[in-house]
């Protein structure tokens, strides 16, 4: 009976982690090896019977996925960090956006143009892409607290010192180290 | 006696008073004919129109490029093959290896000088890139393709070349060829007007002209072919004034930049810059003798020595300007000879070059004229970098076309009545317009339905009533809205009672099922519920410039709104809450390549994110279950798309909304006169939409399901939570704010909890048994 109890607490527990856990980035529900081989292909089909139907995803682990640059990318903000430098803001600017057509979905990109926009005293801009770079770090902390860091930064040097200082904690939290 | 030395005296007078009066009004036509002359010499000379360029082709290891596209690419910017690139603007391909130089551009960040690039391919992507120190390059920008001018005249077009752009073969030919004693005449040549004249008389017609260059040039200012002799005068006498008042090599650069070269459809094409695009798809510095040739042949008749319609007249005056430069050693014998050897080299309509972008220039045009004045556009010789994507283009008009034709045809219409289309294409993170067809005709007259015809949108609204109703907090996609009759009374009195286009009734539906069905009397009762001002507050949010009326009948669509406002609603779906003003420009350079202005990246954000990713997830469930399903015909089954039809009332306008992973595409399909058409968005811009969708290989819509949210399996009839292993049927799958509690199918009460709930209770029934 006790270890039938301690296994509620166990489930529980799991339960509890389960809710937590991170989800994964939506992805079309397609065969995937790591499915039992139990379940049906997932794989919908306009006019198909109801027979093919996706599935709940399996329980998502919190799985850490940090993005990371292309090299095309990477060329193009080390050349938009060497322009700031001499405040060539529009320059710098353009060389991110490059970047951003390769790789739109990257959220350390909008965060290095934020960087561009914060230097040249656009702050609103600049908070805005930190924004953006929250919306799409998903799984992502390190990527995240980039983000809340811009978005402080971006507040505090509009005055906003109390929300600046919210953000700043959230940037804290994600990436304590 | 004294009378006549008097009437002598008179008569003298007279003669000397109308001599007089002759010689002023010869004066004065002179000064007048001067005055005409030189103020269009002036305008034209330092009239250098602003052009605009496509978006210019990225080149990186691991862009999806092989071999075969990387080599249409190079021949669309009219880059030559040959046995070993040595010139800029040429390459050679070996197998997956192409080496290219490119051409020297000034970009508006930064000068491109030309360099050796080695690519190498393998299947379908850059492996990798080289240049000619075996460095890596990480990435390289080819010069980009100019799509067009901006001429103050109707119908004309011309990309004006300066002196150093022109190769010298050019005026040298033209000189041998059209006008010998050029450098020496005074603006008439009497010895050539006597030499044709006795050539014409012996033929018999007219073979051989006797105008200068100079001459052609005045007659090409006022395009008047009249054959009169007092025409010929005036225009005798203002080349003659031309000449006292300019330089020869000024006369030759306008005469280059002027003379009437060809027409494409509407488009008259003036100079040999313009011409050299037209006809060979590449800048008239790179061309060859024998392409030199051709276009000084065709000067004497654009429309006889029409290359494309008349090879062999047009090869046979090409050789006979070939023997003349020979003859007068503009270049050498065996040179000749090998360049009459030669293909014509024209290219075929089929290919970009000289196509035209009515469309998307109007709206560059427009977005210019915010800051620009008209004159700066069309005389200072601005560059203008615009985000138009040749390829993506290509494929629009394409698929525009393509179906249109299908459905004219399978419609049985009458000839003289053609639908009408158009095609938005845009790229939602950065609110660039990557294309855009305003019509079946690429030709143009000023009205231009992508942004003009603003029509009835349909059900395109539905999405917005949606997310305004999950943005309360009150609604997810398992809601449940009565599919039922409605009565709306309205502020008149009278009473509105709509309709579903089935004309049914679906009773209890979840809202997932509402949207993908776009069933009108769920949405309505949806809309009223969640209040008229929130719904069209959420259309202003989203980038609606003016805010719709607050009528019940908003809610079914009935809104006028251009192609171009959807594609801007839309980007705001695509770009997961977050609008961005849809751009056609990226950056403006004056003519010495000085930036003026750039069009930056703005985001804000003006949707819940969760919120819109709810929605979005609705979307994608339009494709899977709902009006949207056909796309599935042309979409391969892994691609995720989300979208939304919209048909107005009496089938007046067919609407398809929607986006894939990297673009957003808007397709309108109706009549110009707004009659009906029979076509709801499925059956007309459904079709469009995914042929372009799948032509431009896009990629899955795959934004990560927001942190608060949870994925949750229901029945997509009755909107309740189930899973296949507790007899769950027409399963899909949407985003709600995780922890969110919903009514599960009898039998499948403890699977709510999901994989982790179905292996507790088994884990459970261990424990007990």
């Amino acid at each position: 009976m006790k270890s039938s109890q301690q296994r509620l607490v166990l489930l529980i527990v799991s339960a509890l982690l389960g809710a937590c856990a991170v989800p994964s980035p939506y992805q079309k529900p397609g065969p995937q090896p790591e499915q039992p081989s139990e379940t049906p292909p997932a794989e919908t089909r306009p006019g198909e019977s109801p027979s093919t139907v996706e599935q709940p995803q399996p329980l998502p682990a919190p799985v850490v996925r940090e993005p990371a640059l292309g090299a095309a990318s990477r060329a193009l903000v080390g050349q938009a960090q060497t322009q700031v430098a001499t405040k060539n803001y529009a320059v710098a600017a353009s060389s991110i956006e490059r970047a951003m057509r390769i790789e739109p979905d990257n959220p350390l990109l909008w965060i290095e143009l934020g960087k561009v926009r914060l230097a040249e005293g656009n702050y609103q801009q600049a908070e805005n892409m930190g924004r953006k770079a929250v919306s799409m770090s998903v799984n992502a902390p390190r990527a995240q607290s980039s983000a809340w860091r811009l978005i402080a930064d971006s507040l505090r040097a509009r005055g906003k010192n109390i929300e600046a200082q919210e953000a700043q904690a959230r940037s804290d939290s994600l990436n304590p180290g | 006696m004294a009378l006549t030395r008097n009437s002598k005296r008179t008569i003298l007078a007279g003669f000397g008073l109308v001599a007089g009066g002759l010689v002023i009004a010869l004066l004065v036509w002179i000064v007048y004919l001067d005055r005409i002359i030189t103020a269009q010499f002036e305008g034209r000379r330092w009239t250098l129109p602003a052009q605009v360029f496509a978006e210019p082709l990225e080149l990186y290891a691991g862009q999806s490029f092989g071999g075969d596209t990387l080599e249409q690419e190079l021949k669309r910017l009219g880059y030559r093959r040959v046995d070993k690139a040595e010139e800029p603007g040429s390459y050679s391909r070996r197998g997956a290896r192409v080496d290219l130089i490119n051409r020297r551009f000034q970009f508006w960040d930064a000068l491109q000088e030309p360099q050796l690039l080695s690519i190498v391919t393998r299947g379908n992507s850059i492996e990798s890139m080289r240049n000619g120190r075996n460095e890596d390059v990480p990435i390289f920008r080819l010069d980009p393709l100019l799509i067009g001018s901006i001429f103050p005249i109707h119908g004309e077009d011309r990309v004006v070349v300066t002196p150093n752009e022109v190769s010298p073969l050019l005026p040298a030919a033209l000189k041998v060829v059209e006008d010998r004693k050029f450098d020496s005449h005074n603006g008439v040549d009497f010895g050539a007007i006597a030499r044709a004249a006795w050539v014409n008389l012996r033929a018999g017609a007219i073979e051989q002209g006797g105008s200068t260059l100079t001459q052609q040039l005045v007659k090409s200012y006022f395009l008047d072919n009249r054959r009169t002799l007092g025409r010929k005068l005036e225009e005798a006498m203002m080349a003659w004034l031309l000449e006292v008042h300019f330089d020869k090599p000024d006369l030759m650069n306008a005469y280059i930049n002027e003379i009437y070269l060809g027409q494409d459809g509407n488009r008259a094409v003036h100079g040999f810059g313009l011409a050299s695009q037209f006809y060979f798809g590449k800048p008239l510095a790179e061309l060859q003798l024998h392409e030199v040739a051709l276009l000084v042949a065709i000067v004497r008749g654009p429309s006889y020595y029409d290359p494309r319609r008349h090879e062999q007249r047009a090869r046979a005056r090409r050789d006979l300007v070939l023997k003349l430069m020979a003859q007068y050693k503009v270049v050498d014998e065996r040179a000749a000879q090998e360049a009459a050897k030669r293909p014509l080299g024209i290219v075929n309509n089929a290919t970009q070059a000289g196509s035209y972008y009515p469309a998307f220039l109007d709206l560059v045009r427009r977005t210019l004229r915010r800051d620009y004045r008209e004159e700066d556009l069309t005389e200072a010789g601005l560059k203008i970098f615009s985000t138009l994507n040749p390829l993506i283009q290509s494929q629009a008009e394409k698929s525009l076309t393509l179906e249109l034709e299908r459905l004219d045809k399978v419609r049985k219409q009458k000839v003289d009545r053609k639908l009408e289309g158009v095609v938005v294409v845009t790229a939602p993170q950065n609110g660039e317009v990557i294309a855009m067809v305003g019509g079946r005709q690429a030709s143009f007259d000023g009205f231009n339905r992508a942004l003009d015809a603003k029509r009835s949108i349909g059900s395109l609204v539905k999405p917005v009533i949606y997310l305004a109703a999950v943005e309360t907090g009150r609604y997810n996609a398992a809601s449940i809205v009565e599919d039922g009759p409605v009565e709306v009374k309205l502020a008149n009195g009278k009473v509105w009672t709509p309709q579903n286009i089935s004309e049914e009734y679906y009773g209890q539906v979840p809202l997932v099922r509402a949207l993908a069905q776009s069933l009108n009397l769920a949405t309505v009762r949806l809309g009223m519920e969640v209040g008229l001002p929130k719904v069209t507050n959420e259309f202003v949010a989203l980038g609606l410039e003016r805010q719709p009326p607050q009528l019940p009948s908003v809610l079914l669509g009935s809104l006028d709104v251009s192609p171009l406002e959807v594609a801007q609603l839309y980007n705001a779906f695509a770009n997961g809450g977050f609008s961005t003003p849809l751009r056609a420009v990226r950056a403006v350079v004056d003519a010495e390549g000085k930036p003026l202005k750039s069009f930056a990246l703005e985001v804000t954000p003006v949707a819940d994110p969760q919120a819109v990713y709810q929605v979005n997830r609705m979307l994608v469930q339009v494709m899977e279950h709902g009006s949207g399903q056909a796309a599935r015909a042309q979409i391969p089954p892994e691609i995720v798309v989300a979208g939304k039809t919209g048909t107005s009332s009496d089938y007046r306008d067919s609407w398809f909304a929607g986006f894939s992973g990297n673009t957003l595409a808007v397709v309108w399909i109706g009549y110009d006169d707004n009659s009906p058409t029979g076509l709801t968005g499925s059956s007309g811009s459904l079709p469009v939409w995914s042929r372009l969708m799948r032509s431009i290989g896009t990629t899955s819509w795959n934004a990560p399901l927001p942190e608060g949210l949870e994925e949750k399996s229901i029945e997509f009839t009755t909107g309740l939570a189930a899973n296949p292993g507790c007899g769950g049927e027409n399963l899909v799958t949407i985003a709600v704010p995780a922890g969110t509690q919903l009514p599960a199918k009898s039998g499948c009460e403890t699977s709510v909890f999901g994989e982790l709930g179905e292996r507790a209770r088994e884990w459970w029934h261990r424990v007990i048994r």
